[in-house]
């Protein structure tokens, strides 16, 4: 397929995903934020002023709660906005309208003309708005990538879409935790945090949207160390950095011609069995930024690596500042 | 909202008696005043379709009742709060926790040495008597000695401004789960009135259940299961039984999916028995074992007591614990806290009359239209009686009744409510009569949930706030204040900022493009 329909459809999954990711933590930080911070001593902080941080270039002098979690909703000046996101998902749609169903180009469409029409409506505005934006971008969003799954074949234009939605749900997770995991030198409540419970540790995975799977899946209470531990190495969590790692791969190796000799593929794998090896390896509570950190270089590589060996180098946009 | 009137003699909890707000509600009214009636009348609305669509609903019979016919209603919140000041929540939490250290004592005494009955202090015959005394866990000690893991005490406040006990929970206390919906509907609802407060937070509960489960559950070796157990779907709390197993992230069981072998409780799974440790049972002693108990019970698991009395399961809350919060037996509780902790009473009982003493039935009888006369054995407003409100037939037959069965009834004086301000179908608010159900968790410690569930009676003057009855509720603020501040020192916010997000300017293909067609255009001619 032609090098710039990929990598269309590559930023059109990245940015649907963006989207997603930024509503769940608004909708959690927003809610959290309205009451005080529970019993405990927190392990892991993750408030507004994290969040904005993790969506990069929003002015950070807008102060915290609401004003703050407004930019990421509806003000379409602000990159970081979930309106800015959901604008360019439309916009790459658009260009891909012959690869993408009928279907799905409408479900994209539609989000972002409600979004941007509502902009005045009474519907986003006033104290109730941040939560209904959020509410209505997770809903949208779902829905167009349940749209995407039954009405596209799974070929290679599939695994673009889908490869840019992984990339970006592993990348705004680690984010996540980069922001909100204690830094080294706060090693006070690591130690004793076997019977607390954290609230902050519960904004993280709301704000993921992986409460319920990480209470299936894991017996210790949600504190800051197990939660992180989740969302960067459970499998079985769709969601988690090593899934959508495992996914990735999949999804390179069904669209490239020759995955042997591919560097974006070779470099997944290795990463892949990279986190793997960590998870079995690493004890119980030892420090996990460092992983954090060196996983989110190693998908920037890749990110690299996918520009040049499919979009012809097309993605220079994307670089790392 | 500026012609809202508290009633006099009756407390209101926001607005003093001459009609201004109270210091710590006065932000509240004005968010309240900035919404308008018009304003809650449209939260209404939306609190019904959203309660609706998440299925928070109970059932009440519709008009014709006897038809069996059932309506399923949004659970009713009042979107008004209820403000506590952090001083006073501390106090309610202290007088709490003695007083549920007390009631476990005593159900561990009643099952063994009963030393407060050969003190004198609480009659046996009293104890013996009791609908929820069970003979059949006479001897059996829990693991680290908690029997009541769960407890709810219905706390009232009085017009002087006192807090006291109305009546004890400890069997299988319900509403947490309206707790915890309410507050997560209030900040989706009405997030403006929480602008000016810092409230804590309620949505820890399930995890301080599930920690307090673990740490009694008799497992040496693993990390323990831990089941809650549902008498059915047709069980009117069956949502929140099914809310406190996903917010626990543990099995939600039915009578049919466990069984007990070689006196080892397990569970029938897709790979076979799985031992399942500790049970947080939902449903009443009467049913949980027909070898034991009721031997007509279809929602029981044979041989359940008989695994708990090897100790190869924990069962919260214990079997037996509902002697303790006998109508009778709430008389004796001031008394329990002197005997068994040493400490006075921090909240008090409401004055109590236990007719079962011939003096203190005639003087009962005597004065029947000032009383609240209510049966011992049960719960959930069924049976009371309210003086004041009664019509002269009722009391009549009333004094028949308690003439003939005295020791199944007691008499309480009428506790003047407090009031806190609700918003009624029009939108305007009005002044309605509430309590408290605080929730506390007993395993190696008492955890206390701040605030717990307001009930508010919907019909004006009416003194019963229990939702079978037409009771709502109301999310319950506990204000933090500098005391809980303290220990708290959020860690410093990770130093490492991530990189920046790439391609936050649309860019790619199209991008260059346009740089370069704008390049372009904006070349100086030649």
């Amino acid at each position: 397929m032609l090098a710039r329909i990929a990598h269309e459809l590559y930023w059109l999954g990245r940015n649907l995903a963006r989207a997603e990711f930024t509503a769940r933590a608004v909708e959690a930080v927003f809610r959290s934020e309205l009451q005080a911070s529970s019993d405990s001593t927190p392990g892991v902080f993750f408030g507004s002023g994290g969040l904005l941080a993790i969506l990069g270039d929003v002015d950070a002098t807008a102060g915290n709660g609401r004003p703050a979690l407004d930019q990421l909703t509806l003000d379409p000046g602000r990159p970081g906005s979930m309106l800015a996101s959901i604008e360019r998902a439309r916009e790459g749609a658009r260009t891909v309208r012959d690869v993408i169903s009928a279907e799905m180009w409408e479900a994209i469409n539609t989000t972002s003309l409600t979004l941007r029409e509502g902009f005045e409506a009474p519907r986003w505005e006033g104290a109730t708005g941040t939560s209904a934006t959020s509410q209505y971008v997770k809903e949208r969003t779902a829905l167009i990538w349940g749209v995407a799954n039954r009405s596209m074949l799974r070929d290679e234009a599939k695994s673009f879409l889908d490869a840019g939605g992984l990339i970006e749900i592993a990348d705004m997770v680690l984010r996540m935790l980069r922001v909100a995991l204690p830094t080294t030198s706060f090693a006070g409540p690591a130690g004793d945090s076997a019977g607390t419970s954290d609230g902050q540790a519960l904004i993280l995975l709301q704000a993921v949207g992986g409460f319920h799977a990480y209470l299936r899946a894991v017996t210790a209470p949600p504190n800051a160390h197990p939660v992180a531990r989740f969302l960067l190495f459970e499998r079985a969590y769709p969601d988690s950095v090593a899934a959508c790692v495992d996914s990735l791969h999949d999804c390179f190796a069904l669209a490239d011609a020759g995955p042997r000799n591919s560097k974006p593929v070779l470099r997944v794998s290795r990463l892949a069995a990279d986190l793997d090896f960590q998870r079995r390896a690493l004890p119980d509570g030892a420090e996990l930024t460092g992983i954090c950190e060196q996983t989110q270089q190693e998908l920037a590589h890749i990110d690299q690596d996918i520009a040049e060996r499919y979009f012809a180098g097309a993605a220079s946009a994307g670089e790392r500042r | 909202m500026a012609d809202y009137r508290p009633q006099a003699p009756f407390l209101d909890e926001l607005f003093e008696p001459d009609g201004s707000p109270r210091p710590t509600a006065e932000s509240l009214i004005r968010d309240l005043q900035r919404l308008g009636s018009d304003g809650l009348a449209e939260a209404g609305r939306r609190r019904d379709a959203i309660f609706m669509q998440q299925g928070i609903t109970f059932e009440t019979s519709s008009a014709g009742g006897a038809s069996g016919h059932h309506v399923e209603r949004p659970f009713p919140l009042d979107l008004v709060p209820r403000v506590l000041s952090g001083e006073e929540w501390r106090a309610i939490k202290r007088g709490l926790a003695q007083r549920i250290r007390a009631l476990n004592h005593f159900v561990d005494d009643v099952y063994h040495a009963r030393e407060i009955v050969r003190e004198g202090i609480v009659p046996w015959r009293l104890v013996v008597s009791c609908s929820h005394f069970a003979r059949a866990v006479h001897g059996i000690r829990p693991p680290g000695g908690v029997y009541t893991h769960v407890a709810g005490c219905d706390l009232v406040r009085h017009s002087d401004g006192t807090w006291k006990v109305i009546e004890d929970n400890v069997r299988i206390p319900s509403g947490i789960s309206y707790v915890l919906e309410n507050r997560a509907a209030m900040a989706r609802l009405v997030p403006e009135l929480f602008a000016s407060y810092r409230v804590r937070p309620v949505d820890h509960y399930p995890q301080l259940l599930l920690r307090a489960l673990r740490s009694v559950a008799p497992s040496a070796e693993s990390e323990a299961t831990v089941v809650v157990w549902t008498p059915g779907p047709a069980n009117p709390a069956y949502f929140e039984h099914a809310f406190l197993a996903r917010q626990m992230g543990v099995e939600l069981v039915e009578a049919s999916d466990l069984v007990v072998r070689d006196d080892v409780l397990y569970m029938r799974t897709t790979r076979g028995l799985e031992r399942a440790h500790a049970v947080y049972r939902r449903l009443d002693d009467d049913f949980v074992d027909p070898l034991e108990f009721r031997p007509d019970s279809l929602l029981g698991v044979p041989g359940l007591v008989r695994a708990y009395r090897a100790g190869s399961v924990a069962i919260a809350n214990a079997f037996g614990t509902g002697v303790a919060d006998d109508k009778a037996i709430y008389t004796f509780v001031p008394e329990m806290i002197r005997f068994y902790l040493g400490e006075e009473p921090i909240l008090e009982n409401v004055r109590t009359y236990l007719l079962s003493d011939p003096e203190q039935l005639e003087h009962v009888l005597g004065r029947l239209g000032e009383l609240v006369v209510k049966p011992t054995g049960e719960s959930g407003g069924r049976g009371v009686t309210i003086g004041p409100h009664a019509s002269e037939q009722e009391l009549e037959r009333m004094r028949g009744v308690l003439a003939n069965h005295p020791d199944r009834w007691i008499a309480q004086d009428v506790v003047r409510l407090s009031t806190v301000p609700t918003v009624c179908a029009d939108g305007t608010l009005a002044p309605r009569h509430v309590d408290l159900r605080p929730f506390a968790v007993f395993g190696e410690r008492i955890d206390i949930v701040p605030g717990g569930l307001t009930r508010v009676a919907l019909e004006e003057g009416s003194l019963i706030v229990n939702s079978s009855r037409g009771g709502g509720s109301k999310d319950t603020w506990v204000l933090e204040d500098s005391a809980d501040d303290a220990d708290r020192a959020g860690p410093p916010i990770a130093d490492t900022q991530p990189p920046a997000l790439p391609d936050l300017r649309y860019g790619g293909w199209t991008g260059q493009q346009q740089q370069q067609q704008q390049a372009l255009e904006g070349a100086p001619g030649p």
